[in-house]
């Protein structure tokens, strides 16, 4: 752009964060240590917070992070939430590899889109959550499993533009 | 993994398909934990205690700052209206007298029927006391954490309870904090009574705060919206004569029950030691073939 070039700079030294490559990973454990929140609920409508923050960065860029990552991401959003291990390690790297997949099919993107992409991917992470509660003894009927799905897909545009603040912050654009 | 096409580079064709690879290896790495993890969930034990102590104390020490906010907000609403309650609890006091005098009365004579009947009394000690400072908000799976670990002598499958009725059982155990299973998860199964009848029923949690209760016989449906259930003692894991639920609403087979000791308003919860010791030793392993 000329007209920014040519534009005073007050903005020296606003280059990228420092840690710029590691800020998204760390929002990610970030949104998963949520769940230590002191919420004491009876009904488990909470969204969970780690696959949307994934969900999000991964739909803003295909780079936020090496995709082998979503591996140890996963694992550490189990050990906080107290979901089956192996459950987010799983669901997680087989999200980057759809998203890849979906990647080379789409021609364009707009919101909608996005937010009908993740609320897809909503939804296959509350039923799978559902039948790993029945293989775990929970056997629940899915009516349950409705009003957090209904919450989550709600909030994911949230999520999404928390995390477009953030990467815009993390690359030195105010 | 970032583009279809790295171009001409080999260099970055082999790398886009290396990281193809390892996911593909993160996805099957994490379906084998979860195998493991689903066949036999005491191999992360230690793990998943390491997870709980990170989490407790933050979740412990913002507990403390809630609780502190919600304290000064009620604290202010009692002032407000304060000559109508007032009245209110005078009238509550006179009650309450001729009442405690009614108990006084009732103790008196309990004390002599035992005395009559030479029954010992079954003295339970409580092995630790903890606050609950956080939950399963975000799963279909009832659990809480608990601000007591394997320092204070928590074990696995230690029952919980509060002041006002039972609470759960403990599954995992950190040094610092625990996690219970709450009577309100779809695989708590907690042998019951009637209190009303004395009928033995089984109360299973529905995964939404409340727990179904069914009697043990087939038959006419026993319950009755407002009836306590309290643990039996049955299996030997729950001690007997802990209140459990109250039946809130009647369904064909039995009925829809809210625990008594509701989770999130819970000050204290007391881990006591299972009521026969054996038991832990057969609920291990029959949590994990559970269906």
């Amino acid at each position: 752009m000329v007209r920014t070039a040519l534009s005073p700079t007050k903005r020296f030294g606003h280059g990228p964060s420092r840690y710029a490559l590691f800020v998204p990973a760390a929002t990610v454990v970030a949104a998963s240590l949520l769940s230590a929140l002191p919420i004491v609920s009876t009904s488990g409508w909470f969204p969970d917070f780690g696959y949307l923050a994934l969900i999000s960065w991964r739909l803003l860029r295909a780079d936020p992070w090496p995709a082998w990552w979503a591996a140890p991401l996963g694992f550490v959003n189990d050990l906080f939430t107290g979901y089956p291990i192996g459950f987010s390690i799983a669901l997680w790297s087989a999200t980057m590899l759809a998203l890849d997949l979906i990647d080379r099919r789409t021609m364009w993107r707009d919101y909608w889109i996005e937010w009908m992409v993740a609320a897809v991917l909503i939804a296959l992470d509350e039923w799978l959550q559902w039948r790993v509660a029945a293989l775990g003894g929970a056997d629940l009927p899915f009516t349950m499993m409705l009003p957090p799905l209904l919450i989550s897909i709600c909030v994911f545009p949230l999520s999404a533009w928390a995390v477009s603040r953030m990467d815009r912050w993390r690359l030195g654009r105010r | 993994m970032a583009t279809a096409r790295p171009g001409w580079s080999r260099r970055a064709q082999y790398g886009l398909f290396f990281s193809f690879l390892a996911v593909i290896a993160g996805i099957v790495i994490g379906l084998i934990l979860l195998i493991i993890s689903l066949v036999s969930p005491k191999d992360f034990a230690g793990i998943r205690g390491a997870a709980l102590d990170v989490t407790g104390p933050v979740a412990s020490s913002l507990h403390e700052v809630t609780a502190t906010a919600e304290g000064l907000v009620t604290g202010a609403g009692n002032y407000w209206d304060a000559a109508r309650q007032n009245g209110e609890l005078r009238r509550d006091n006179r009650a309450m007298l001729q009442r405690m005098v009614e108990a006084k009365a009732i103790f008196q004579e309990n004390l002599q029927l035992k005395a009559a009947l030479q029954l010992r009394q079954h003295t339970r000690d409580t092995i630790a006391v903890g606050r609950i400072v956080g939950s399963s908000f975000n799963s279909p799976r009832r659990f809480a954490i608990l601000s007591a670990g394997a320092k204070d002598g928590i074990l696995e499958g230690m029952p919980v309870r509060s002041p006002s009725g039972l609470v759960g059982r403990i599954i995992d155990v950190g040094q610092l904090s625990s996690r219970v299973l709450l009577v309100s998860d779809r695989s708590s199964i907690v042998p019951a009574r009637l209190l009303r009848l004395d009928i033995p029923v089984i109360a299973q949690g529905r995964g939404d705060g409340t727990v179904d209760v069914r009697p043990l016989e087939v038959g006419r449906n026993p319950f009755k919206p407002g009836d306590i259930i309290i643990t039996s003692g049955t299996g030997g894991l729950y001690p007997p004569l802990v209140p459990v639920a109250r039946v809130i609403k009647l369904k064909d087979d039995g009925a829809i029950a809210l625990p008594l000791a509701d989770p999130s308003t819970t000050s204290f919860a007391i881990v006591e030691p299972p009521f026969e010791p054996a038991a832990i030793a057969e609920t291990a392993p029959a949590a994990a073939t559970a269906p």
